[in-house]
């Protein structure tokens, strides 16, 4: 069991919702997936890889058959995946300090939810939703959201670059050096092993 | 607001004394009740936060606890218990979590701080070697008098002296001591760039509770703290480190990677750091020093990296951008303001000045102590995730050029433009510039607090 | 429902766990024992099928109950969750698990409730689907680019933050010839293995967690 590969946190919360405030939960999901605007804040911070809100109303829990109970359920649940850089604290002390609003927007129709400020209570909080991840994988452990995105920005600027470097004299192509490092000097930072977390 | 009690802090915790010459002593008890007699009798000697009024005094005493020392004044196991996982462990518990590894590693360390030894810190500021030397003779003999510590250990520390007089400047060369935040409550002419950034572009005071036990913090709660409350309230943590400075290995690779540095030797150097070494920071003046920017204390803190995005006047990976990013990382600075640290301490060892010859293994270096309500989310973060590493800053694994555990690996970059005088560059095959020799966790405890401690009143709850 | 963001599908599959009181130990305990003993670096089962960026398995034994006055419900079947942000379409990343990593499916989901296993592809296709739940929002960092790109493209940085800082101060002429040799390099280097710590590892600095 591990919720930390290199340098990802796997983060999975589980929280109840009575049935009729689901719907409110769904059409705010549904406008975040709709308006960049609103997503700004999460883009700005960096720090995930990926992370989804999955509604699980009470009747949708997969049923095979097969000798397996139907799940006779009062509250409807709200899933929650994240794959974050960086250490648990340091994540929720982020999004409390700048998403409070927006967190507050999606998890308070879910059961005794405390708000996500003041900081310490609504840790206390998603430690007691939060369940652990049994096995978890990822192709660059070695690599933040933010190293992906460097390492993207200088591979495109490299292909552009080796497109004209056979094809100009040397002085042409020691100009065009000089601008390919411009672009690509604030994404040079090595990968390798994340810090140890407290 | 709360109105702080000035004589109830010492006065180390609020500010910084500026006397130029320091000795710190490090104890050892002997006996929980002798070394609670001690206490006792030190009590009046402890220089509070009350204001000078223009007189300075000739010297100053201050003293602070391990947790090891607290156990050993028996204080009662629920308190003991109660102070905050970090401290309870120790920094040398904590070497890996804070990157010192290789030679930071504690193996090499000073015999003191490679077993539980140290009990608690005295810190003694003088005037002058004579009212320092005074102050100490008289310390000793209380300590010796009440039998209740040895003092196993002491290190001293003074500013650097150039043309007779002391000055701010540190080993290497740069001009040091511009950064330590402004708090709420705490009664200074505050300066534009030293608290946090407000929407309106203006700065503020940071909350008190970053700084002080019992006050609120940035997040608006009181910060994690022992109990009983009295015995943590107008208290703080302190880090002690002591970091050797490899001076020639400096100067050496300074001068070598000039040689292909555009921008000349002295550009490079304050890329390095942020700030020119006469202190003019980059950000507002990246091509020449500027004393009439240093000297004004209006303009030499007050600047924000948010037109410099690219980091081609101070770079992104810069010492003073890392450890206080002001706006760097968005949001107002929103993610910064519960990182910050308050700076105390002076350089030790003799200076030599540049053309000179100079070795790395002469004792030389600086006594780098910090003040924090959380070891753990203050110093420890700020150690670990924008000195020994830099994705906050959008650096991957680089780690700060001068403070960082590098071995010889890693790089630097130095943003640059098209112009040949400010060039982008890269330094890499990184030597280790500092060296860490030792250091602890201290709890820095109130007047009041000091007095439940020796007279053996200190109950949980 | 928002199972992509741009070419990145996310996966959300529950899969009820048998429940068996004669097996000892409990299914649910072998797929943890099975996924705690499985490599999480080259040697995943995830490295060896195309397309997957970040994966979890979690056993999830119950719903959580948050305390007085919310009621407590519980669940009938524990189930097993797969989580995956992977390249693409679904059915081709669900036949690229089956046809290269069959046994390890097999290992773990024929713990599950109606599992068909892998070797009947459109069977367990099907089953996988029967399992999915929609993603109601999905949030990627980097949505555009393959798992192979990715990897390319940290292997291309990390070579070219090498080469800039072997190459200051170097005449035009050697430049660009090595700048066209080191292109070409890079070209014919075989892509790096998903999974594994990058191309050189640092200093010791840990990379243990706890």
């Amino acid at each position: 069991m591990s919720n930390i590969n290199g340098k990802v946190y796997a983060m999975n919360a589980i929280t109840p919702m009575k049935p009729w405030k689901t719907w409110i939960v769904r059409v705010i999901l549904f406008l975040l997936g709709l308006l960049k605007s609103l997503r700004q804040t999460v883009i700005d911070l960096s720090f995930i890889e990926f992370a989804r809100w999955v509604v699980l109303p009470r009747g949708g829990f997969p049923f095979l058959g097969n000798g397996q109970k139907r799940e006779d359920l009062r509250y409807d649940y709200l899933l929650f995946f994240s794959n974050f850089n960086g250490t648990w604290n340091q994540y929720i002390d982020a999004f409390s300090a700048v998403l409070s609003k927006g967190l507050n927007l999606i998890w308070n129709w879910s059961e005794k939810f405390p708000g996500s400020v003041p900081v310490t209570i609504f840790k206390e909080y998603i430690a007691r939703v939060q369940f652990d991840t049994d096995y978890y994988y990822t192709a660059y452990p070695h690599a933040t959201a933010n190293d992906v995105k460097s390492a993207h920005i200088v591979q495109s600027s490299l292909d552009s670059l080796s497109l004209v470097a056979g094809q100009c004299s040397p002085e042409q192509f020691a100009d065009a050096y000089l601008q390919f490092v411009l672009q690509v000097q604030t994404h040079l930072g090595e990968t390798g092993d994340a810090p140890i977390a407290g | 607001m709360s109105k702080l009690n000035e004589t109830d802090i010492q006065g180390f915790v609020l500010r910084g004394y500026n006397l130029p010459v320091a000795r710190y002593l490090f104890l050892r008890f002997e006996g929980a009740a002798r070394a609670r007699k001690l206490i006792g009798r030190l009590l009046s000697e402890i220089t509070t936060g009350q204001r000078w009024d223009g007189v300075k005094p000739q010297s100053t005493v201050n003293i602070a606890f391990t947790h090891r020392g607290l156990e050993r004044l028996e204080l009662p196991d629920a308190t003991l218990l109660s102070f905050p996982v970090e401290f309870q462990q120790g920094m040398r518990h904590r070497a890996e979590i804070l990157g010192d590894c290789g030679v930071n590693s504690p193996d090499h360390w000073e015999e003191i701080w490679r077993e539980d030894r140290v009990d608690a810190w005295i810190g003694i500021n003088g005037v002058t070697g004579e009212s320092l030397e005074a102050r100490c003779a008289a310390t000793l003999s209380l300590i010796n008098e009440t039998g209740g510590a040895t003092a196993i250990s002491s290190q001293d520390a003074a500013a650097v002296v150039i043309n007779g007089k002391p000055t701010t400047s540190e080993h290497f060369g740069y001009t040091d001591g511009f950064g330590n935040p402004d708090y709420l409550g705490i009664e200074r002419s505050t300066q534009p760039g030293q608290g946090k950034l407000m929407p309106n572009r203006t700065w503020a005071p940071l909350a008190t509770g970053e700084l002080l036990l019992g006050y609120a913090d940035e997040a608006g709660e009181l910060p994690v703290a022992p109990i009983p409350h009295l015995l943590a309230s107008n208290g703080t943590f302190m880090v002690y480190r002591k970091l050797h400075q490899n001076v020639a290995t400096f100067r050496a690779y300074l001068d070598k990677q000039s040689l292909l540095y555009g921008g000349g030797k002295e550009k490079l150097a304050a890329k390095f750091i942020g700030r020119w070494r006469d202190g003019t920071p980059l950000e507002l003046s990246p091509d020449h020093p500027d004393q009439a920017i240093v000297q004004n204390s209006n303009r030499n803190t007050d600047f924000t990296y948010g037109a410099d995005a690219e980091g081609n006047r101070c770079p992104i990976g810069a010492h003073i951008r890392r450890v206080h990013p002001r706006d760097a990382f968005g949001f107002n600075g929103q993610l910064i303001n519960r990182r910050r640290i308050t700076r105390r301490g002076l350089p030790y060892g003799r200076f030599v000045p540049e053309g000179e010859p100079v070795d790395d293994t002469e004792e030389r270096g600086i006594i780098f102590m910090v003040l924090n309500a959380s070891l753990s989310r203050q110093f420890e973060f700020v150690q670990q995730q924008w000195v020994q590493y830099g994705n906050d800053a959008r650096l991957g694994n680089d780690k700060d050029m001068l403070l960082g555990s590098h071995g010889g690996t890693g790089r630097f970059v130095v943003q640059g433009e098209a112009r040949p005088s400010n060039p982008p560059f890269v330094c890499s095959n990184l030597p280790d510039f500092v060296e860490l020799r030792g250091g602890d966790y201290f709890f820095l405890p109130s007047i009041t607090a000091l007095g439940m401690i020796a007279m053996g009143l200190v109950d949980p709850r | 429902m928002p199972n992509k963001n741009g070419s990145v599908y996310g996966l959300t599959i529950l899969s009820p766990i048998i429940e068996d009181k004669s097996a000892t130990p409990s299914h649910d305990l072998q797929i943890r024992n099975y996924l705690a003993h499985l490599s999480t670096r080259e040697e995943s089962p995830f490295a060896q099928a195309p397309g997957t960026h970040l994966a979890r398995l979690v056993v999830m034994d119950d719903v959580i109950y948050v305390g007085a006055p919310a009621c407590e419900d519980h669940l009938k079947s524990k189930y097993l969750i797969f989580e995956s942000n992977c390249d693409g379409d679904l059915d081709s990343y669900l036949s690229g698990l089956a046809e290269n990593i069959p046994d390890h499916l097999d290992a773990v989901w024929k713990h599950c409730v109606g599992y068909p296993g892998a070797v009947n592809r459109p069977a367990f296709i099907n089953y996988m689907k029967a399992c999915q739940l929609d993603t109601t929002f999905f949030f990627a960092a980097v949505n555009d680019k393959t798992v192979t790109e990715t990897l390319r493209a940290l292997q291309t940085q990390n070579a070219v933050a090498d080469f800039i800082a072997t190459h200051q101060g170097v005449d035009a002429v050697t430049l660009q010839r090595e700048f066209i040799e080191f292109v070409a390099h890079l070209k014919a280097m075989p892509p790096p293995k998903p999974g594994s710590m990058g191309p050189h590892r640092d200093i010791k600095t840990g990379g243990r967690n706890e």
